[in-house]
């Protein structure tokens, strides 16, 4: 994991997990101040867009988040853009960005991306040992994290890992 | 600046002097000296041991590899907005 690709993936993947969550976890399935958009009467291109959800995620219900944004069809087909990009196997693999994102999601008590990423990391074939491998280092590094806050640590470990100075995508070299 | 005084390792006890350079193969570098979280870890061991155990435990390779799972260590890190 020492090239900067690596983890400009899974920073951008952390970002629109947390965006995903903010929209599930604010406007869930019993608030009724934003309820999710019917398919029954959306245009085509909302259902389009919930044919894409459905094949990328193996489901029949649209996820609410999804079922939220498509309020306002092209911000929800731009968001879904990103998403499915960030989430599908690149560098990394689907499977553990579905990982990534089950820790992101517990660390920020999001009940909805904690239950929907931990479906995704099974439906991938995650195992139940390795779900707990997961809960383990986000619960420890929960712990290590708020332990040097708290004593306020200087940073000492950040020349670790070797500087990559590979180009930007599609850039030259230095 | 820390809110404690991080002790030099030659205050540490020797059990925990050889903790420290243990650390040294788990990360795979040779630190001037042990990084602050191991000395904190060191300064309460009934505490430290283990949760050092169970942080080894959970990092260890399995259904995910340890490359894998350091990685989601520093997003549980980012999430938490942990400098350190």
């Amino acid at each position: 994991m020492t090239e900067d690709a690596l983890w400009y993936e899974a920073a951008l993947l952390v970002g629109i997990t947390n965006a995903l969550n903010v929209v599930a976890d604010g406007f869930g399935s019993t608030s009724s101040a934003l309820a999710p958009r019917s398919e029954a009467d959306a245009p085509p291109e909302v259902r389009a867009l919930f044919a894409e959800v459905r094949d990328f995620y193996a489901c029949q219900e649209i996820p609410a988040p999804f079922a939220i944004m498509a309020h306002d069809p092209p911000y929800a087909a731009d968001v879904w853009a990103a998403l499915k990009h960030a989430f599908g196997d690149n560098r990394l693999s689907r499977r553990l960005k579905e990982a990534l994102a089950f820790a992101v999601s517990l660390t920020s008590r999001s009940a909805f991306g904690t239950a929907f990423h931990l479906a995704e990391m099974r439906r991938l074939g995650v195992g139940a040992r390795g779900v707990m491998e997961v809960l383990g280092v986000t619960q420890m590094f929960s712990s290590y994290t708020k332990i040097a806050d708290t004593l306020q640590l200087i940073p000492d470990m950040a020349d670790i890992a070797p500087v990559d100075w590979s180009p930007a995508p599609g850039g030259d070299a230095r | 600046m820390a809110t404690v005084r991080l002790r030099d390792p030659a205050e540490y006890p020797e059990l925990a002097q050889r903790l420290f350079e243990l650390s040294k193969g788990w990360f795979n570098h040779d630190f001037k000296q042990p990084a602050a979280m191991s000395r904190v870890m060191a300064w309460d061991p009934a505490f430290g041991n283990p949760h050092g155990r169970a942080m080894k435990r959970a990092m260890a390779p399995g259904e995910f590899t340890r490359a894998e799972k350091e990685m989601v260590a520093a997003v549980v890190s980012g999430v938490n907005a942990c400098a350190y």
